[in-house]
């Protein structure tokens, strides 16, 4: 039997409560917790603010968590913060500034949860050997998984393929990977590797890795198949101003094989095998404030590549080296920008080893132009020679474009999503020959290669279009019309679609 | 007619028929080579093909022999199985032009191709044996070849000299081609018999060799023609190869084999200066 009071009760549930009263009742709440918060925060700030010049000591530091990692390792960046190890003292700022310098180093070897939370303790003041400047520090540093396994497909322009992804991190307790790769696709028929990656020193900017691959890949517009079988290893190091720059060494056996019926007699005459031995290295500084889409900054990248000279041995010899800007101004907070990019490369051929002819140029080794992400408005390797239906490639090389892009009315500068217009343009030439003294002379034909660039004006193609940048990649669909072409390369008219990372 | 709707407006494609508003002439091609005249894709060292010396291949050979008896210009050119349409030596790329390009022609259809282009068409006997002895050839004194080349001590002295080192300078790129080679040459034999039989296959060799003697007698060719056939092109390719000075035999079975027919190294040496002397 209900009493009278809990029917009141019920009476009270069952009346409805206003909704104008609650979200009042609610946003009232909300402020009080905000407030509250804002003051703490205030009051941390201050203490903060009147103990910056406090000395301080750190006696300890703890990390929490991180059971499967070396102690060595984590000492190599935990040690130096101790003030066992530094001459002079510290005061509270500098303390907090140090330790999140450590932290950040942590979150940068990609095997820990993100955040990584930092706790400071006074010890107790009891024990004789503290000094009441002591602090204690304790981090914790939660491990992600051992392992990943992904497993996808994937669709593009004109390919497609399935794909495995393994990689076990944290490998040996020093932040090591090996990463594992498998995919069978229309265009690259496979491609399989092995990459394990280490951190140097305990330092996430100095990288050392070592990779082994297999591969095989259609390469229609030359008549076709590449299969490539080999290694590199690599020292990877970021500096502090963000320059990255990498020093490898790589051996690959290249073949060019699965000749298409109607190949050309230079690709005929390329087939076979050849085994590239070759130091590369790699200077990328990007300052572009969003790569896949920049709104403002720049990127200046080259690629050096020595193979087959001196003790290299192999069986190709030249030099090659790519070098690539990009520049974004930005019109004002508009949202519209003006994209300019520059892009060139050479193939200087030398001798093999001690000799001193010159090895001729490979369809492996030659440059290809042309295409959604290089110079819009063509096929892919659409410029440069081509014998018959062969995208031969070339020696040098130049490619330029700008693009205005705008955004779209009604969507906003904050989407992704652009409206662009565009001209670009380039050539791509083979080494012309040249002679000196009744020889064929690598300097004079160079010379005049590189000089006859700028006779008549590059093939270049116009257009306008619609950008939409992924985190992962960039989308572009574009109408665009050759302006200049030379007879044989190949141009597109009409729509286009490109997906890439980098575009011209 | 039923109007499509993917078909682009007249004017429209009038428009797009103006671009490119500008058309230069072509780029040049890297090192341009010599395009006029067939072309014979063999094995050959690159200054052997240069000078058109005898193929190292008994297949090459045969055909490049085949095409100086049908009195066709060819040049030669070096080069290895990938480039081959059919995946092996040797293949022909007729003479073309940049308008024209034509395509390869496989060893397999070569004889048809001669024979239209040329002006003296070569009859083949009519022989009813012509076919067996053509088995011969074809079966027992190939098989013969083949291990004695890559299975043999001569692997070392021939084989790798004449195709694996040319193929890449580096020693792992050098054993893996080596052992493809040599796994390739026992596939082959293991397809006529369970094991591969030394005896037998040099004593088969023996026979036939023995049985083409016979057959050429005093004769200047073979049946008995007046003008040399495709079948004296494909007894040469080995017997030349076999008697060749050039050619480092270290076991010297089926070499000796030859040393003791004189018709047969008679017929060499017939062609050797009708067709070779140059060389």
């Amino acid at each position: 039997m209900a009493s009278p009071q809990e029917d009141g009760v019920f009476e009270r549930l069952k009346q409805r409560v206003d909704p104008a009263e609650h979200r009042k009742q609610h946003d009232e709440l909300n402020v009080r917790q905000f407030k509250q918060e804002q003051r703490s925060q205030e009051r941390l700030a201050e203490l903060i603010d009147d103990n910056t010049t406090q000395p301080v000591t750190i006696s300890s530091i703890r990390i929490l968590n991180a059971d499967r990692t070396r102690r060595a390792f984590l000492e190599r960046v935990i040690s130096p913060l101790l003030s066992v190890n530094r001459n002079e003292p510290y005061t509270l700022a500098e303390t907090l500034q140090e330790i999140g310098g450590a932290v950040d180093k942590l979150n940068r070897f990609g095997i820990f949860k993100t955040p990584i939370s930092v706790f400071y303790d006074k010890p107790d003041q009891t024990i004789p050997t503290s000094s009441p400047t002591d602090i204690d520090v304790y981090i914790s540093a939660q491990e992600r998984g051992n392992y990943t396994i992904k497993t996808g497909t994937e669709a593009g322009a004109s390919e497609a393929d399935a794909y495995v992804n393994a990689e076990l991190r944290n490998l040996f307790g020093g932040a090591e990977t090996l990463s594992a790769h498998g995919s069978l696709g229309t265009r690259t028929r496979s491609s399989y590797s092995l990459a394990f990656d280490t951190p140097i020193l305990s330092n996430p900017d100095f990288k050392f890795q070592l990779n082994g691959f297999a591969s095989s890949t259609l390469k229609s517009w030359a008549s076709h198949e590449e299969v490539l079988k080999g290694g590199n290893s690599k020292l990877a190091y970021i500096s502090p101003t963000g320059h990255k720059h990498e020093f490898g060494y790589s051996g690959i056996w290249r073949q060019v094989t699965s000749l298409a019926e109607n190949a050309s007699p230079t690709i005929r005459a390329d087939a076979g095998d050849s085994f590239k031995s070759s130091l590369t290295h790699t200077w990328t500084n990007d300052k572009r404030d969003y790569p896949m889409l920049p709104n403002s900054g720049y990127l200046m990248k080259t690629v050096s590549e020595l193979a087959g000279f001196g003790p290299l041995k192999g069986d190709v010899a030249f030099f090659k080296s790519e070098a690539e800007s990009q520049v974004a101004l930005p019109f004002g907070s508009t949202g519209i920008t003006l994209t300019a990019g520059l892009r060139g490369g050479l193939l200087y051929p030398l001798g093999l080893g001690a000799s001193s002819t010159p090895e001729k140029s490979r369809i492996n080794d030659r440059f290809q132009l042309g295409g959604p992400t290089t110079v819009r408005g063509f096929r892919l390797s659409g410029l440069g020679p081509h014998d018959g239906a062969d995208a031969v490639g070339g020696d040098v090389y130049a490619a330029g474009g700008a693009s205005l892009l705008f955004p779209i009315p009604k969507v906003g500068k904050e989407t992704p999503l652009r409206l662009q217009a565009f001209i670009n343009g380039g050539r791509l030439l083979s080494l012309k020959s040249g002679e000196k003294g009744g020889k064929t002379d690598v300097p004079t034909s160079l010379i005049k290669t590189i000089s006859s660039l700028k006779d008549d004006l590059p093939s270049c193609a116009a257009g306008f279009g619609l950008v939409y940048a992924h985190p992962i990649a960039r989308f572009e669909v574009n109408f665009s019309l050759p302006l200049v072409m030379r007879a044989k390369e190949e141009g597109r008219k009409g729509l286009s679609f490109g997906v890439g990372v980098e575009f011209l | 007619m039923v109007p499509n709707i993917f078909a682009v407006p007249a004017p429209i494609r009038q428009l797009f028929d103006k671009f490119p508003l500008l058309t230069y002439p072509s780029n040049d091609l890297p090192h341009r080579t010599r395009r006029n005249g067939h072309v014979l894709y063999v094995f050959a060292t690159e200054d052997g093909a240069a000078a058109g010396a005898p193929s190292y291949n008994p297949a090459c050979l045969k055909w490049q022999t085949y095409l100086k008896f049908s009195k066709i210009d060819f040049r030669l050119v070096s080069s290895n199985n990938h480039a081959s349409p059919s995946g092996a030596l040797p293949f022909l790329l007729p003479s073309s032009t940049d308008s024209n390009p034509t395509k390869p022609i496989a060893s397999g259809k070569l004889q048809r191709w001669a024979m239209d282009k040329s002006s003296t068409g070569i009859e083949e006997s009519s022989d009813l044996r012509y076919e067996a002895y053509l088995s011969l050839l074809d079966h027992r004194i190939r098989r013969a070849w083949i291990y004695s080349v890559y299975l043999s001590p001569n692997a070392i002295s021939i084989a790798e000299p004449l195709y694996v080192l040319p193929a890449s300078n580096n020693p792992l790129v050098r054993l893996s081609i080596a052992y493809d080679l040599k796994r390739a040459a026992e596939k082959e034999l293991l397809k006529f018999s369970a094991v591969i039989n030394t005896e037998s296959i040099y004593s088969e060799a023996d026979d036939a060799l023995e049985a083409l003697e016979t057959l050429l007698g005093s004769d200047k060719w073979f049946f008995g023609v007046s003008k040399p056939t495709l079948f004296d092109a494909s007894v040469f390719a080995y017997t030349h190869l076999l008697l060749d000075e050039h050619m480092d035999w270290v076991e010297t079975r089926l070499r000796d084999a030859v040393r003791k027919h004189r018709h047969l190294v008679k017929h060499r040496d017939r062609i050797v200066t009708s067709y070779f002397s140059e060389i």
